[in-house]
């Protein structure tokens, strides 16, 4: 009979998982987190120090995949080291699944959360906070966050569960559509943001006229700017120090404040 | 202060390494969480700036550059082997800086404070990526010692290493977050103060900016009609805040 891991060691695994990129390097990349991670795991199913050595050292080749979806494939080598322990599979079966999923889950996690959910919520707090202040920050990082965690640790229990079964789970949840989605709302809260601030520019008392143009005009020239490759940081230089010098040269700069 | 000139010294010396001690800790905090452990958004200019701002008396000054700064950050992201600019060490450095900036002047953090704290030091974020190329190397080196310390038997010390890849980022920007911060708190007020005749141009620079970052913010969505939801969304708030509000 396979040997069942108890939830206390599976809950030390998944914290161990927040730790996967503690050491990324060049060469394995998240070689070293991973091991760190499956770690807890490994000495529950492998009592024999020699086992555990061998073991371990499997999982120290390369690896890399967007942390988050990590946890279902870290989930699911110990699904397999389970099998292993057991003498159900041999040893290159986890390594097996590991190198089968690392790539896929790498490019749906990278396309979903790093530039969908993360900037969408990035841009929802950013558009809040101008808005409402602090208040809506802190909501929008809560609700982020409950998001995260959840699907981490859903991912992390599906692996585990259900082994090779993690990636019709993952297909069910349709990420890639809903990353559209998103990024385009996310792209409305950005012209919030600017609309906000334009008018916020509008009242201030330094303001006026000339503060609202500037973000209207930095706003719509800064985007067909990047759009064509303009460099973010000297983009972003140069329009302040043209609304600066536009600002001496139409009077603005004699004094008054 | 009251008191003896004894007495007033270890509240002296408290008041002034306190706060960049509490700085150096929360840009050092997340350097580590960016990447290294966890991914909450804790180290995004959204929260991360508030918080420099608690660590130096002045959240809400934070916050002021909050926002522009996580829309003009928020294509910085780590995939794969690409390092993007270190928004986290900027974030803190400028918030830092703007803050102890406002503080000097009396003013609090203004448009004039702010720009000049990001013009100061947006810079770090390009010197944050190159030490995190260091920090890759040294990555490397840990990942060869738990490689030899497997061969010599010692699996949970090799399991271990992974976790020492956390001082060298937090070692870095927690030196460098407070440094920066520092020589903004202190170049900004002489500059505001000797050339109080730019201050307008330099309100105008700072409402540039912000728009160039929200610009930045959509660009880094990447949306097929990222364009169009950016500027109808930005071109309706402006015409209702118009009409509803009044001329500003």
């Amino acid at each position: 009979m396979t040997p069942r891991l108890g939830l206390p060691t599976r809950l030390r695994v998944f914290w161990r998982c927040l730790f996967i990129q503690a050491a990324w390097n060049r060469r394995g990349m998240q070689n070293l987190g991973f091991a760190f991670a499956i770690d807890p795991a490994l000495r529950r199913l492998y009592p024999d120090p020699a086992r555990r050595e061998e073991a371990l050292a499997r999982h120290m080749g390369f690896f890399n995949c967007h942390p988050y979806m990590a946890a279902a494939i870290l989930g699911g080598a110990i699904h397999h080291e389970e099998k292993v322990a057991a003498g159900q599979e041999p040893g290159a079966a986890a390594l097996d699944y590991k190198a089968t999923l690392q790539g896929p889950l790498a490019a749906v996690g990278d396309g979903f959360f790093w530039t969908a959910l993360r900037p969408f919520f990035g841009a929802a707090a950013a558009a809040g906070a101008i808005w409402l202040g602090w208040p809506a920050v802190v909501g929008a990082l809560m609700v982020y966050n409950l998001i995260h965690v959840a699907l981490r640790w859903g991912l992390f229990r599906a692996g585990y569960e259900k082994g090779d079964g993690v990636v019709a789970d993952i297909a069910r949840l349709a990420l890639p559509k809903l990353a559209d989605r998103l990024r385009l709302l996310g792209a409305a809260l950005c012209g919030l943001a600017a609309g906000l601030l334009a008018l916020q520019a509008g009242a201030s008392a330094a303001g006026g006229w000339g503060a609202l143009v500037a973000v209207a005009v930095a706003a719509g020239g800064g985007y067909l700017a990047l759009s064509r490759g303009a460099p973010l940081l000297p983009a972003a230089y140069a329009a302040a120090l043209a609304a600066a010098v536009v600002a001496m040269l139409v009077g603005h700069g004699t004094g008054s404040t | 202060m009251t008191g003896p000139a004894g007495a007033e010294r270890p509240g002296l010396v408290y008041t002034l390494a306190v706060p960049y001690l509490l700085l150096g800790l929360i840009a050092g905090f997340a350097a580590v969480e960016r990447k290294g452990f966890l991914q909450a958004m804790l180290s995004r200019p959204i929260a991360l700036a508030p918080l420099a701002g608690l660590a130096l008396g002045d959240a809400m000054g934070g916050l002021v550059v909050a926002a522009p700064l996580e829309l003009f950050w928020l294509g910085a992201v780590n995939m794969g082997a690409a390092l993007p600019v270190h928004e986290a060490l900027g974030t803190a450095a400028i918030a830092g800086g703007a803050v102890l900036a406002g503080q000097a002047l009396g003013t609090g953090v203004t448009p004039q404070v702010a720009i000049l704290a990001v013009l100061c030091c947006a810079p770090l974020a390009v010197l944050g990526r190159k030490t995190d190329r260091l920090v890759e190397i040294e990555n490397e080196r840990l990942a060869a010692r738990a490689e030899d310390q497997l061969r010599c038997h010692h699996a949970a010390a090799a399991a271990r290493q992974n976790v020492y890849g956390l001082v060298l980022p937090f070692a870095i920007a927690g030196v460098l977050a407070p440094v920066g911060a520092a020589l903004c708190g202190q170049a900004v007020p002489v500059l505001l103060r000797d050339a109080p005749s730019v201050e307008t141009p330099l309100t105008l620079a700072w409402w540039a900016f912000t728009g160039v970052a929200c610009a930045a913010g959509a660009k880094a969505l990447r949306a097929r009609q990222a364009g169009w939801a950016f500027g109808a969304t930005a071109a309706a708030v402006l015409v209702a805040g118009l009409v509803l509000g009044g001329r500003p």
